[in-house]
């Protein structure tokens, strides 16, 4: 293991080597027990790392990763110049900013709004119910939202039908398709966020608020200048955690409520990398793709740390 | 707070009151009414009378999946996947989690920051399947477990948790001259049963869920999991809806929507179940984890 370096900032500057050696030896079962899970972080999270190389090569199975033979950025070239490409990237963006713009502020609203509800029972039974959509597989969430939509049976044109709407194909229809997407994704996320910011509001200060009221603060005031303001450290981090998967939008909840009416709104990066990279078996172009993904994906990510920390609030890192 | 209350706050509440009531009812409805479809009539369906309630009560639906037999086994199979692959998880979790919980252990940030990397950045899904299919795995359920036999996301909850047990109770123990192991077994765990409760519960709930490794690591028929099975009903009814609205082993007077709903329950039903019970241990879980973000 890597022993030099915390040992430089330690107080054993004078000591020999020994030390070291005698300090690891003393943790001797330390290093046993984690040693498996570290082959396996090798394994199955490294080696695929460097297996991304055949994005640079013509990968058959029959050759492996290491026999394969080379064609350096060819496909690349070929992934940036298809009109593929320009399709499910610039769908997975507007898929991922409808998603985080819809997602992101449900849960913090919710957030403050239970924060105000005093009566106990009320409180704890809103939340409770408000968890369970997320517990869900997305698999039964694609079965509900397209039951419930459907035309013919759906309890959403049952109820427009009571006002004289003419059923909706909803599902069929690209904006409709948006909808139905980023509304199920609020419903089955925004309950469960709640905690992470509720756990942040409780270990506010309560004479701050005393001390607004007192200066005649009405409740807009309160939440606008003191609770918000207060949470913001932990929206800086949920922040960037939803920033690093914006290229990398969750495969299941697309997949299973895509349908080839929609194909052009709702085929994203992770949906094309399974149709065409594993279905149509084309592994080293798709992989080209998934590295550019893995790639943005990780500048996003350390962009918004670095932004946040420039905000003032402490980042991921 | 305050004794006085105006009138503009006294609108605000009863507002609030309404709004968390509306939102509520929204996050419950799609249950009650895939529930309600499961136990309606097949001509109540049809007429689109069901809302709320079931209307012509009547098990129909599950009779015909419990006939059919498939579902059953797709059971059976998530659940071999759902209790396997959480006591590896939870195993592996503890084994990494509990040395880089050691403050004083040399290398521990090195290996902390190649461990959190691999959340950041990762080799994507062709070099994945393509480790799996070199291994030889494809086709057994190791394909499921060894790619994910620790979350990062988890580890870092545990250690969190393991951190901020008092040092004073396990020098105590060194002192008696008791190893590590012994320590983590005797003293350790004992004291960490809500975060491994936690744990155990999100490892369960993704394997329940699990989709998208079964679809593309399994391939026979008979050892697919519960959600797969239930993708697979769907699309048949929808692809049997379009021809002809026969066929699909479904008995007569049987509409696809009363049957897929109540597929749809019997997949979701189980963790909805186990639920309310454990909710408190999934709340602080997540705290504990927010903390340490």
């Amino acid at each position: 293991m890597n022993t030099t370096k915390p040992i430089s900032n330690r107080l054993v500057l004078g000591r020999e080597n020994r030390s070291i050696w005698k300090r690891m030896f003393k943790d001797r079962y330390m290093y046993m027990l984690m040693l498996p899970i570290l082959v396996y972080f090798f394994i199955f999270k490294y080696i695929p790392m460097y297996g991304a190389i055949i994005a640079f090569k013509d990968f058959k199975f029959v050759d492996g990763i290491n026999g394969s033979e080379w064609v350096g950025l060819e496909h690349f070239i070929r992934l940036f110049t298809s009109q593929d490409f320009y399709k499910i990237f610039r769908n997975t963006l507007f898929l991922s900013l409808c998603d985080i713009l819809a997602t992101f502020p449900a849960p913090i609203i919710l957030a403050i709004l239970l924060n105000e509800v005093h009566n106990r029972v009320f409180k704890r039974t809103v939340q409770s119910l408000l968890y369970i959509p997320y517990f869900i597989s997305w698999v039964v969430l694609g079965g509900i939202v397209i039951n419930m939509l459907s035309p013919t049976s759906g309890v959403v044109n049952q109820i427009l039908g009571l006002f004289g709407v003419e059923p909706i194909y909803f599902m069929k229809s690209n904006a409709w398709w948006v909808v139905a997407y980023v509304g199920s994704s609020v419903w089955q996320s925004a309950g469960w966020g709640t905690i992470v910011y509720l756990a942040a509001i409780t270990s506010i200060d309560m004479e701050q608020y005393e001390a607004a009221i007192i200066d005649g603060a009405n409740k807009w005031q309160q939440i606008w200048n003191i609770t918000l303001p207060s949470i913001s450290g932990t929206i800086a981090i949920m922040l960037i955690l939803k920033m690093g998967h914006a290229l990398d939008l969750g495969f299941e909840h697309v997949y299973m409520m895509q349908n080839d009416a929609v194909l052009g709104i709702s085929e994203i990066i992770s949906t094309y990398e399974y149709r065409v990279g594993l279905e149509g078996m084309q592994y080293s172009y798709t992989t080209a793709l998934g590295l550019f993904k893995g790639i943005v994906g990780l500048i996003l990510v350390t962009g918004t740390n670095w932004v946040v920390k420039k905000m003032g609030n402490s980042g991921l890192w | 707070m305050n004794k006085r209350i105006s009138v503009g706050e006294r609108v605000f509440y009863i507002a609030n009151y309404i709004f968390l009531t509306l939102c509520a009812f929204v996050a419950i409805f799609p249950f009650f009414n895939v529930i309600s479809l499961s136990l309606s009539s097949s001509r109540a369906i049809v007429s689109g009378e069901v809302y709320l309630l079931p209307v012509e009560f009547n098990f129909g639906a599950y009779q015909n999946l419990i006939e059919d037999g498939q579902l059953l086994v797709a059971m059976k199979n998530t659940v071999i996947i759902t209790v396997v692959g959480t006591l590896i998880n939870m195993v592996g979790t503890i084994m990494v989690a509990y040395p880089l919980a050691k403050r004083t252990l040399i290398g521990r940030k090195p290996i902390m920051s190649l461990i959190v990397f691999t959340m950041l950045f990762s080799g994507g899904m062709i070099p994945n399947f393509i480790l799996v299919k070199t291994l030889g795995l494809m086709d057994t359920y190791w394909a499921l477990w060894l790619p994910g036999i620790v979350s990062v996301y988890n580890m870092i909850i545990m250690k969190s948790f393991f951190e901020n047990i008092p040092d004073s109770l396990i020098e105590a123990a060194q002192i008696d001259g008791a190893n590590d192991i012994y320590v983590l077994v005797r003293i350790v765990l004992p004291l960490s049963l809500p975060v491994l409760a936690t744990l155990t519960l999100f490892y369960a709930v993704g394997w329940w869920n699990n989709y998208f490794n079964v679809m593309i690591y399994i391939n026979s028929s008979e050892k697919l999991s519960l959600p797969v099975k239930l993708m697979q009903m769907i699309n048949n009814f929808n692809d049997t809806l379009l021809q002809s609205g026969e066929g699909a082993g479904l008995q007569e007077d049987m509409v696809p929507e009363a049957v897929k709903s109540a597929a749809i329950v019997i997949t979701a039903i189980p963790i909805m179940c186990v639920f309310p019970f454990l909710q408190k241990y999934f709340v602080k879980g997540v705290m504990i984890g927010s903390v340490k973000g």
